[in-house]
């Protein structure tokens, strides 16, 4: 009796058996894709900091405009950028709060609500690559592969609010760091393409690309680039990302 | 255009400003080269920019506002030319910042020259922590949702519907700011409050003199939403209650609305018999507007303004007839007891820029369209929904050099006999600016 309950029991352990290893080996990818978007973000910037950025824009005959922007960011969800230069934008700043954005311009004197689609400065970068928050707060990974020397990253936005419907994230393996990063619309036409280059160590155990390139079969012949110059961790209170706030950014540097 | 009265000095002044500027600035800057010595935070800071404009206006001379403003030297056009320097600043000592802004002003045309240095801000601000701000002296307030008109802009100075985004001069003051962040649905709460003297040679043309008078707006960013509550209460104006809002309802389209009781506003009305009384009435405007973006870069602002404090159609009627009686009384007499009557009632309140009670605001400006980057064509109509009349203003401005913006502006306004844009002083006005930052 109890041979025949085991050799009963035997296939039926079996199955339970694949069924878990498959279960868990499909959780082990999709958290893989997870923890890796994590990793990128946590070797991208600090929970909380300051920055500091040029954003130039580069013309197909080569001329160029250059903005400098000062940033602060904390948690997932709050960021602030203050433009510095050139004397046109100098004052205007743009805060984000999960989705929400408002631009503030000292002639104006009121913050004004924009959209994450549109660009306060011309050129191929738009509000949300200004502002951008962490990769993880605002994608979730559907497929990660590995091809070569690089993860391929297939994200999706977690919600109709953000400005990229989807992305294709190839992410160096070594420094879990992203190289390149294709941004699509619903449609799946493609927006934009971000090229991360040239690493450098900013202190305090960051080290990472200090150059964003990115070009747009939109913007054809045009491209904008944003060096980074320094990122500090910083700590901050929330009622700094406020309306009320906006025109006393500066007093943060 | 005649060259006799070019005014020389308003462009010795435009180009002597820039000159004095450019000479600090230049500086050209290799790719990708970013030194951070340059923006080092200093305590001192200044900045501003000079305007020179040139303007062509012609004259709406069936119009009864051309009359009244011109009947001793009737013309068909104008030529003006004018300059402006405006200068901003920040010195900051620690807990304490003080903040100016300053604008000089010069324009000439054939009949006139005029000049002006106005101190729009100059206030201290004492700022112990974040969440807290202490305001003292000549400051300006913004309050409300608004693009074009802002009902619950209590404390605000009206804004120049051609140019809404420009400088106005503040209100000297008190004002205390607090902020506190939540986490939750309740993200933000900030509360602005304002102490506004009106006394003689203090905020004289806020009100009636001699009183203080308070305003409060409590702002909240609950579910996504900013919310206002304002109030204003003192004896130079009646009491008044507003509430504002303004929401992305999705990444590219925005809705905001004011809405603004004064229960006991004095209204100032011409009667058929050419009498001005006063009298008081409860009075609620309200604004619904939105901001539309679409996926090739044209921004839509719509906005919709109910004026309960306006004059209606045979209200206005009572005021362009008494211009035309002036008319007649100084053809057949050389009298101009009239006109002196009309430009008395134009200043309490029959020549506001939008006197009428329902308008309709619509701007439409595409950023960069056919790759050209830094350049935004546009238009902006205004229409008097009781009379039909309006304004359309097609614009293109380009900003590709950097510090430099320039703006050519063509305005036509049209409407019938006694309505608001057929009786204003022009019938068109074109329009070249070029603006220099430093």
């Amino acid at each position: 009796m109890l041979k025949i309950f085991v050799q009963f029991r035997k296939p039926r352990t079996g199955i339970l058996t694949f069924l878990i290893v498959s279960l868990c080996a499909a959780q082990a990818m999709a958290l893989d894709g997870k923890a890796i978007l994590q990793q990128v973000d946590k070797n991208l910037q600090p929970e909380s900091y300051e920055m500091y950025r040029k954003l130039i824009n580069i013309e197909p005959d080569g001329s160029q405009k250059e903005f400098v922007l000062y940033s602060v960011k904390k948690g997932q969800n709050k960021m602030v950028a203050l433009f510095l230069s050139p004397a046109s934008e100098k004052g205007r700043s743009t805060l984000r709060l999960d989705d929400n954005m408002w631009l503030y311009i000292p002639n104006v004197g009121k913050p004004i609500r924009i959209t994450s689609l549109q660009s306060v400065v011309g050129g191929v970068f738009n509000n949300s690559d200004i502002l951008r928050l962490d990769y993880s707060a605002e994608y979730e990974a559907v497929s990660v592969v590995e091809e070569g020397d690089e993860y391929l990253l297939e994200l999706k936005a977690k919600s109709n609010s953000i400005a990229y419907d989807s992305l294709k994230m190839r992410v160096d393996k070594t420094a879990i760091v992203p190289t390149t990063i294709e941004c699509f619309a619903a449609s799946g036409m493609l927006i934009k393409t971000l090229y991360y280059k040239e690493p450098k160590d900013f202190g305090d155990g960051l080290n990472r690309p200090s150059v964003l390139e990115t070009d747009s079969p939109l913007y054809k012949g045009y491209k904008s680039v944003m060096v980074y110059a320094k990122i500090n961790k910083k700590e901050l209170t929330d009622e700094v990302f406020s309306l009320n706030y906006l025109p006393r950014v500066d007093e943060l540097r | 255009m005649s060259v006799n009265w070019l005014p020389t000095r308003i462009v010795l002044l435009f180009y002597s400003s820039i000159c004095f500027f450019l000479l600090q600035g230049i500086a050209w800057s290799s790719e990708y080269k970013f030194d951070l010595d340059e923006f080092e935070k200093k305590s001192f800071d200044w900045g501003g920019y000079a305007e020179l404009k040139w303007d062509r206006i012609d004259i709406n001379q069936d119009g009864a506002l051309a009359r009244l403003n011109s009947y001793q030297d009737t013309r068909s056009s104008l030529d003006r030319i004018s300059s402006i320097l405006q200068l901003d600043g920040n010195l900051n000592k620690g807990i304490v910042d003080f903040n100016w802004l300053m604008q000089a002003s010069a324009q000439q045309d054939q009949t006139a020259w005029g000049d002006s240095v106005d101190i729009f801000a100059a206030y201290a601000s004492i700022k112990p922590t974040p969440m807290v701000t202490v305001d003292l002296g000549k400051k300006v307030f913004k309050w409300g949702k608004g693009y074009a008109w802002n009902p619950v802009g209590f404390i605000d100075r009206p804004k120049d519907l051609n140019n809404p985004e420009d400088s106005l001069e503040g209100y000297v003051g008190a004002g205390l700011d607090l902020i506190k962040s939540f986490s939750g649905p309740l993200q933000t709460v900030a509360l602005t409050s304002v102490a506004l003297p009106a006394w003689q040679e203090v905020n004289e043309d806020f009100g009636e003199i001699n009183n203080i008078n308070f305003a409060v707006k409590l702002y909240l960013l609950y579910w996504n939403t900013d919310i206002d509550f304002v109030l204003f209460s003192g004896n130079s104006r009646s009491k008044r209650y507003g509430v504002d809002f303004s929401r992305n309802v999705t990444t590219n389209f925005e809705i905001h609305a004011e809405l603004a009781h004064i229960p006991d506003q004095m209204v100032r009305l011409l009667a058929a018999d050419g009498s001005l009384a006063t009298c008081e009435q409860p009075d609620t405007s309200y604004l619904l507007g939105f901001r539309y973006l679409t996926v090739n870069d044209i921004t839509t602002i719509v906005e919709y303004y109910h004026n309960d404090d306006g004059y209606t159609s045979s209200e206005s009627d009572h005021y362009y007839q008494l211009i035309r009686d002036a008319q007649v009384q100084f053809d057949s007499t050389g009298a101009n007891t009239l006109f002196q009557k009309a430009a008395a009632d134009n200043l309490n309140g029959y020549n506001k820029p939008q006197s009428g009670r329902n308008y309709l605001y619509a701007k439409v400006t595409q950023k960069e369209p056919f790759n050209l980057l830094y350049f935004t064509p546009g238009v902006t109509a205004i229409t008097n929904l009781d009379d039909g009349s309006y304004s359309v203003s097609p614009e293109a401005v380009y900003t590709g050099f950097t510090n430099w913006e320039m703006r050519l502006r063509f305005s036509w306004l049209n409407g019938d006999y006694n309505s608001e844009y057929g009786e204003k002083t022009n019938t068109n006005r074109a329009e070249v600016r070029l603006r220099y930052f430093f």
